[in-house]
Protein backbone atom coordinates (compact mmCIF):
# COMPACT_ATOMS: atom_id res chain seq x y z
CA UNK A 1 0.00 0.00 0.00
CA UNK A 2 1.15 3.33 -1.16
CA UNK A 3 1.95 5.91 1.68
CA UNK A 4 3.07 8.38 -0.64
CA UNK A 5 5.47 11.14 0.88
CA UNK A 6 4.77 10.23 4.39
CA UNK A 7 5.77 7.36 6.26
CA UNK A 8 4.01 5.01 8.52
CA UNK A 9 5.16 6.58 11.81
CA UNK A 10 4.62 10.37 10.48
CA UNK A 11 0.77 8.89 9.11
CA UNK A 12 -0.21 8.22 12.30
CA UNK A 13 1.10 11.58 13.85
CA UNK A 14 -1.01 13.48 11.55
CA UNK A 15 -3.79 11.23 12.08
CA UNK A 16 -3.31 12.53 16.34
CA UNK A 17 -2.96 16.04 15.17
CA UNK A 18 -7.06 16.22 14.87
CA UNK A 19 -7.52 14.39 18.02
CA UNK A 20 -4.96 16.85 19.79
CA UNK A 21 -6.75 20.27 18.87
CA UNK A 22 -10.13 19.01 20.21
CA UNK A 23 -8.44 17.94 23.23
CA UNK A 24 -6.77 21.47 23.45
CA UNK A 25 -10.03 23.12 22.83
CA UNK A 26 -11.80 20.81 25.56
CA UNK A 27 -9.17 21.00 28.20
CA UNK A 28 -8.84 25.48 27.36
CA UNK A 29 -13.14 25.07 27.86
CA UNK A 30 -12.79 23.08 31.40
CA UNK A 31 -10.50 25.53 32.38
CA UNK A 32 -12.43 28.26 31.83
CA UNK A 33 -15.65 26.69 33.27
CA UNK A 34 -13.80 26.55 36.01
CA UNK A 35 -11.94 29.64 36.12
CA UNK A 36 -15.78 31.30 35.67
CA UNK A 37 -16.96 29.68 38.29
CA UNK A 38 -14.12 30.66 40.65
CA UNK A 39 -13.72 34.17 40.00
CA UNK A 40 -17.87 34.65 38.99
CA UNK A 41 -16.76 36.09 35.49
CA UNK A 42 -19.08 33.93 33.19
CA UNK A 43 -18.69 33.45 30.12
CA UNK A 44 -15.31 35.11 29.75
CA UNK A 45 -12.76 32.85 30.75
CA UNK A 46 -14.41 30.12 28.80
CA UNK A 47 -14.19 31.84 25.90
CA UNK A 48 -10.44 32.69 26.58
CA UNK A 49 -9.96 28.96 27.09
CA UNK A 50 -11.26 28.23 23.91
CA UNK A 51 -9.28 30.37 22.47
CA UNK A 52 -6.23 29.29 23.92
CA UNK A 53 -6.90 25.68 23.09
CA UNK A 54 -7.70 27.12 19.17
CA UNK A 55 -4.05 28.66 19.13
CA UNK A 56 -2.37 25.93 20.59
CA UNK A 57 -3.96 23.58 18.60
CA UNK A 58 -2.73 25.65 15.43
CA UNK A 59 0.58 25.94 16.98
CA UNK A 60 1.06 22.35 16.61
CA UNK A 61 -0.06 22.06 13.66
CA UNK A 62 1.68 24.30 12.43
CA UNK A 63 5.03 23.13 14.16
CA UNK A 64 4.59 20.05 12.83
CA UNK A 65 3.97 21.17 9.42
CA UNK A 66 7.31 23.38 9.80
CA UNK A 67 9.14 20.12 10.89
CA UNK A 68 7.77 18.14 8.20
CA UNK A 69 8.76 20.45 5.32
CA UNK A 70 12.63 20.82 7.09
CA UNK A 71 12.83 16.59 7.17
CA UNK A 72 11.79 16.61 4.00
CA UNK A 73 14.48 19.58 2.53
CA UNK A 74 17.13 17.22 4.31
CA UNK A 75 16.10 14.39 2.60
CA UNK A 76 16.09 16.34 -0.60
CA UNK A 77 19.80 17.63 0.21
CA UNK A 78 20.66 13.98 0.78
CA UNK A 79 19.24 12.69 -2.52
CA UNK A 80 21.32 15.90 -4.12
CA UNK A 81 18.19 17.43 -5.45
CA UNK A 82 19.14 20.52 -3.87
CA UNK B 1 -37.02 -1.50 27.20
CA UNK B 2 -34.64 0.84 28.85
CA UNK B 3 -32.04 1.38 26.97
CA UNK B 4 -30.22 3.90 28.87
CA UNK B 5 -30.47 1.18 31.23
CA UNK B 6 -29.02 -1.65 29.29
CA UNK B 7 -26.30 0.48 28.04
CA UNK B 8 -24.87 0.98 31.39
CA UNK B 9 -25.26 -2.32 33.02
CA UNK B 10 -23.10 -3.78 29.72
CA UNK B 11 -20.98 -0.72 28.86
CA UNK B 12 -20.57 1.13 32.48
CA UNK B 13 -18.07 -0.48 35.41
CA UNK B 14 -19.79 -1.72 38.78
CA UNK B 15 -18.37 -1.29 42.26
CA UNK B 16 -19.29 -4.99 43.95
CA UNK B 17 -19.88 -3.62 47.29
CA UNK B 18 -17.24 -5.41 48.95
CA UNK B 19 -15.69 -4.26 52.51
CA UNK B 20 -12.98 -5.17 54.25
CA UNK B 21 -13.43 -4.08 57.80
CA UNK B 22 -15.67 -1.62 57.14
CA UNK B 23 -13.02 0.15 54.30
CA UNK B 24 -14.94 0.07 51.25
CA UNK B 25 -12.56 -1.77 48.85
CA UNK B 26 -12.26 -0.98 45.12
CA UNK B 27 -13.21 -4.08 43.85
CA UNK B 28 -14.90 -3.41 40.54
CA UNK B 29 -15.48 -5.52 37.25
CA UNK B 30 -12.83 -3.81 35.48
CA UNK B 31 -10.10 -4.25 38.17
CA UNK B 32 -11.64 -7.53 38.25
CA UNK B 33 -10.91 -8.31 34.76
CA UNK B 34 -7.46 -6.03 34.97
CA UNK B 35 -6.52 -8.44 37.80
CA UNK B 36 -7.61 -11.27 36.03
CA UNK B 37 -5.54 -10.54 32.35
CA UNK B 38 -2.58 -9.66 34.57
CA UNK B 39 -2.46 -12.81 36.36
CA UNK B 40 -3.03 -15.10 32.90
CA UNK B 41 -0.17 -12.65 31.45
CA UNK B 42 2.25 -13.81 34.60
CA UNK B 43 1.43 -17.19 35.28
CA UNK B 44 1.06 -17.89 31.46
CA UNK B 45 4.58 -16.16 30.40
CA UNK B 46 6.30 -17.71 33.34
CA UNK B 47 5.15 -21.05 32.16
CA UNK B 48 5.89 -20.07 28.26
CA UNK B 49 9.42 -19.18 28.56
CA UNK B 50 10.70 -22.01 30.52
CA UNK B 51 12.86 -24.86 28.67
CA UNK B 52 10.46 -27.25 26.79
CA UNK B 53 10.73 -30.56 25.26
CA UNK B 54 7.76 -30.84 23.07
CA UNK B 55 7.17 -29.63 19.95
CA UNK B 56 4.43 -27.27 20.74
CA UNK B 57 6.11 -26.02 23.72
CA UNK B 58 9.09 -24.95 21.46
CA UNK B 59 7.18 -23.54 18.87
CA UNK B 60 5.27 -21.19 21.92
CA UNK B 61 8.77 -19.98 22.55
CA UNK B 62 9.69 -19.04 19.09
CA UNK B 63 6.22 -17.57 18.96
CA UNK B 64 7.22 -15.29 21.92
CA UNK B 65 10.75 -14.58 20.45
CA UNK B 66 9.24 -13.42 16.95
CA UNK B 67 6.81 -10.88 19.07
CA UNK B 68 10.20 -9.46 21.18
CA UNK B 69 12.02 -9.19 17.81
CA UNK B 70 8.51 -7.46 15.83
CA UNK B 71 8.67 -5.01 19.44
CA UNK B 72 12.03 -4.05 18.93
CA UNK B 73 12.85 -4.35 15.27
CA UNK B 74 9.38 -2.78 14.57
CA UNK B 75 8.41 -0.73 17.20
CA UNK B 76 11.26 0.62 19.21
CA UNK B 77 14.44 0.63 17.71
CA UNK B 78 13.03 2.87 14.19
CA UNK B 79 11.63 5.41 16.60
CA UNK B 80 13.85 5.25 19.19
CA UNK B 81 17.41 4.50 17.90
CA UNK B 82 19.95 2.12 20.05
CA UNK B 83 18.74 4.47 23.28
CA UNK B 84 15.71 2.30 23.03
CA UNK B 85 17.43 -1.19 23.82
CA UNK B 86 16.90 -0.81 27.75
CA UNK B 87 13.18 0.34 27.26
CA UNK B 88 12.22 -3.01 24.96
CA UNK B 89 10.51 -4.60 27.98
CA UNK B 90 8.34 -1.97 28.45
CA UNK B 91 6.82 -2.06 24.99
CA UNK B 92 6.68 -5.31 25.22
CA UNK B 93 4.41 -5.79 28.13
CA UNK B 94 2.67 -2.69 27.11
CA UNK B 95 1.45 -4.05 23.51
CA UNK B 96 0.77 -7.17 25.62
CA UNK B 97 -0.91 -5.94 28.39
CA UNK B 98 -3.65 -3.29 25.73
CA UNK B 99 -3.87 -6.65 23.55
CA UNK B 100 -5.39 -8.96 26.48
CA UNK B 101 -7.44 -6.11 27.90
CA UNK B 102 -9.13 -5.63 24.66
CA UNK B 103 -9.36 -8.98 23.45
CA UNK B 104 -10.77 -10.21 27.09
CA UNK B 105 -13.87 -7.60 26.21
CA UNK B 106 -14.66 -9.79 23.54
CA UNK B 107 -15.19 -12.88 25.86
CA UNK B 108 -18.94 -13.30 26.56
CA UNK B 109 -19.73 -12.34 30.05
CA UNK B 110 -16.52 -10.38 30.63
CA UNK B 111 -15.94 -6.40 29.87
CA UNK B 112 -13.11 -4.45 28.22
CA UNK B 113 -11.82 -2.62 31.22
CA UNK B 114 -10.15 0.15 28.49
CA UNK B 115 -13.17 1.55 27.50
CA UNK B 116 -13.03 2.84 31.15
CA UNK B 117 -11.14 6.72 30.48
CA UNK B 118 -9.52 6.49 34.51
CA UNK B 119 -7.80 2.96 33.04
CA UNK B 120 -6.10 4.09 29.44
CA UNK B 121 -5.87 7.30 31.61
CA UNK B 122 -2.92 5.46 33.85
CA UNK B 123 -2.07 3.40 31.05
CA UNK B 124 -1.60 7.03 29.36
CA UNK B 125 0.34 8.29 32.80
CA UNK B 126 3.14 5.20 32.56
CA UNK B 127 4.01 6.33 29.08
CA UNK B 128 4.22 9.85 29.92
CA UNK B 129 6.40 8.66 32.95
CA UNK B 130 8.62 6.84 30.35
CA UNK B 131 8.96 10.15 28.11
CA UNK B 132 9.91 12.16 31.25
CA UNK B 133 12.16 9.80 32.37
CA UNK B 134 14.01 8.99 28.57
CA UNK B 135 14.27 12.72 28.10
CA UNK B 136 15.92 13.22 31.53
CA UNK B 137 18.22 9.73 30.54
CA UNK B 138 19.84 10.82 27.75
CA UNK B 139 19.56 15.23 28.28
CA UNK B 140 19.90 15.66 31.80
CA UNK B 141 17.53 18.49 33.85
CA UNK B 142 18.49 21.36 31.76
CA UNK B 143 18.98 19.74 28.54
CA UNK B 144 15.18 18.61 29.32
CA UNK B 145 14.03 21.69 29.67
CA UNK B 146 15.92 23.18 26.99
CA UNK B 147 14.58 20.52 24.80
CA UNK B 148 10.97 22.61 24.96
CA UNK B 149 12.42 25.53 23.11
CA UNK B 150 12.63 24.68 19.60
CA UNK B 151 15.80 25.69 17.90
CA UNK B 152 15.70 29.23 16.09
CA UNK B 153 12.69 30.47 18.78
CA UNK B 154 13.91 34.28 19.65
CA UNK B 155 14.09 35.21 23.08
CA UNK B 156 11.94 37.32 23.34
CA UNK B 157 9.09 34.27 22.37
CA UNK B 158 10.70 31.91 24.66
CA UNK B 159 8.03 33.04 27.57
CA UNK B 160 4.96 32.32 25.06
CA UNK B 161 6.58 29.04 23.60
CA UNK B 162 8.00 27.71 26.19
CA UNK B 163 4.82 26.94 28.35
CA UNK B 164 2.80 26.06 24.97
CA UNK B 165 5.19 23.36 24.29
CA UNK B 166 5.15 22.17 27.74
CA UNK B 167 1.12 21.84 27.51
CA UNK B 168 1.62 20.70 24.04
CA UNK B 169 3.18 17.33 25.87
CA UNK B 170 0.55 16.91 28.53
CA UNK B 171 -2.43 17.14 25.66
CA UNK B 172 -0.34 14.30 24.00
CA UNK B 173 0.03 12.17 26.75
CA UNK B 174 -4.39 13.17 27.03
CA UNK B 175 -4.94 12.30 23.76
CA UNK B 176 -2.63 8.49 23.64
CA UNK B 177 -5.47 7.83 26.58
CA UNK B 178 -8.53 9.35 24.60
CA UNK B 179 -7.78 7.40 21.87
CA UNK B 180 -7.97 3.76 23.39
CA UNK B 181 -10.70 4.70 25.53
CA UNK B 182 -12.70 6.14 22.40
CA UNK B 183 -12.18 3.56 20.17
CA UNK B 184 -12.65 0.43 22.69
CA UNK B 185 -15.99 2.01 24.05
CA UNK B 186 -17.33 3.14 20.96
CA UNK B 187 -16.85 -0.04 19.40
CA UNK B 188 -19.21 -1.59 22.43
CA UNK B 189 -21.43 0.61 22.37
CA UNK B 190 -21.98 0.40 18.42
CA UNK B 191 -22.18 -3.48 19.06
CA UNK B 192 -25.07 -2.93 21.66
CA UNK B 193 -26.86 -0.47 19.90
CA UNK B 194 -27.04 -3.08 17.05
CA UNK B 195 -28.62 -5.72 19.15
CA UNK B 196 -31.25 -2.91 20.45
CA UNK B 197 -32.04 -1.86 17.40
CA UNK B 198 -34.20 -6.17 17.00
CA UNK B 199 -35.91 -4.83 20.16
CA UNK B 200 -36.94 -1.86 19.06
CA UNK B 201 -37.94 -3.20 15.84
CA UNK B 202 -39.90 -5.60 17.50
CA UNK B 203 -41.42 -3.43 19.84
CA UNK B 204 -43.21 -1.58 16.54
CA UNK B 205 -44.70 -5.34 15.26
CA UNK B 206 -43.56 -8.68 16.21
CA UNK B 207 -42.87 -9.45 12.54
CA UNK B 208 -40.05 -6.34 12.48
CA UNK B 209 -38.12 -7.73 15.16
CA UNK B 210 -37.95 -11.22 14.19
CA UNK B 211 -37.21 -10.00 10.38
CA UNK B 212 -34.46 -7.62 11.38
CA UNK B 213 -32.88 -10.22 13.57
CA UNK B 214 -31.06 -11.92 10.93
CA UNK B 215 -29.54 -9.02 9.04
CA UNK B 216 -28.80 -7.14 11.95
CA UNK B 217 -27.01 -10.47 13.54
CA UNK B 218 -24.75 -10.08 10.03
CA UNK B 219 -24.19 -6.67 10.83
CA UNK B 220 -22.86 -7.52 14.41
CA UNK B 221 -20.77 -10.74 13.25
CA UNK B 222 -18.89 -8.14 10.95
CA UNK B 223 -18.80 -5.32 13.96
CA UNK B 224 -17.42 -8.14 16.14
CA UNK B 225 -14.69 -8.97 13.37
CA UNK B 226 -14.12 -5.08 13.02
CA UNK B 227 -13.38 -5.17 16.87
CA UNK B 228 -11.19 -7.48 16.74
CA UNK B 229 -8.79 -5.46 14.10
CA UNK B 230 -9.91 -2.77 16.64
CA UNK B 231 -8.53 -4.47 19.50
CA UNK B 232 -4.98 -5.24 17.74
CA UNK B 233 -4.75 -2.11 16.32
CA UNK B 234 -4.96 -0.12 19.09
CA UNK B 235 -2.73 -1.45 21.09
CA UNK B 236 0.05 -1.72 18.10
CA UNK B 237 -0.91 2.59 18.20
CA UNK B 238 -0.61 2.96 21.89
CA UNK B 239 2.99 1.32 21.56
CA UNK B 240 4.08 3.04 18.45
CA UNK B 241 2.96 6.55 19.45
CA UNK B 242 4.82 5.61 22.83
CA UNK B 243 7.93 5.35 20.94
CA UNK B 244 7.73 8.06 18.60
CA UNK B 245 6.76 10.67 21.30
CA UNK B 246 9.83 9.12 23.20
CA UNK B 247 12.26 8.95 20.25
CA UNK B 248 11.10 12.83 20.00
CA UNK B 249 12.18 13.40 23.11
CA UNK B 250 16.04 11.75 23.13
CA UNK B 251 16.56 12.83 19.96
CA UNK B 252 15.93 16.87 19.54
CA UNK B 253 16.45 18.39 16.77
Amino acid sequence: MSLGPFSRQEHLVITTLGLEFAVAELLGGALGIWLDKKWETSPWMLVLGVLGGFALGMYRIIRFAQEMDRQGKTAEKENGRY
Amino acid sequence: MDVTESLAHHILDHNWGLSWGGIPLPITTHTVTLLAVSVVLILGLSWAVRPHTSRAGQLLTTLLEEYVTFIRDGLVLPNMGQEGHGFIPYFCTLFLFILSVNLAGMIPGMKSANANISITAALAICSGGLIVYSGLKYHGIAGFIRSFIPSGTPWWLIPLIFPLEVVSTIIKVCVLAIRLFANMFSGHVALLCLLFMIFMLGQTHWAAGVGSALPIMGLELFMTCLELLVAFLQAYVFTLLTAIFAGAVIHTH
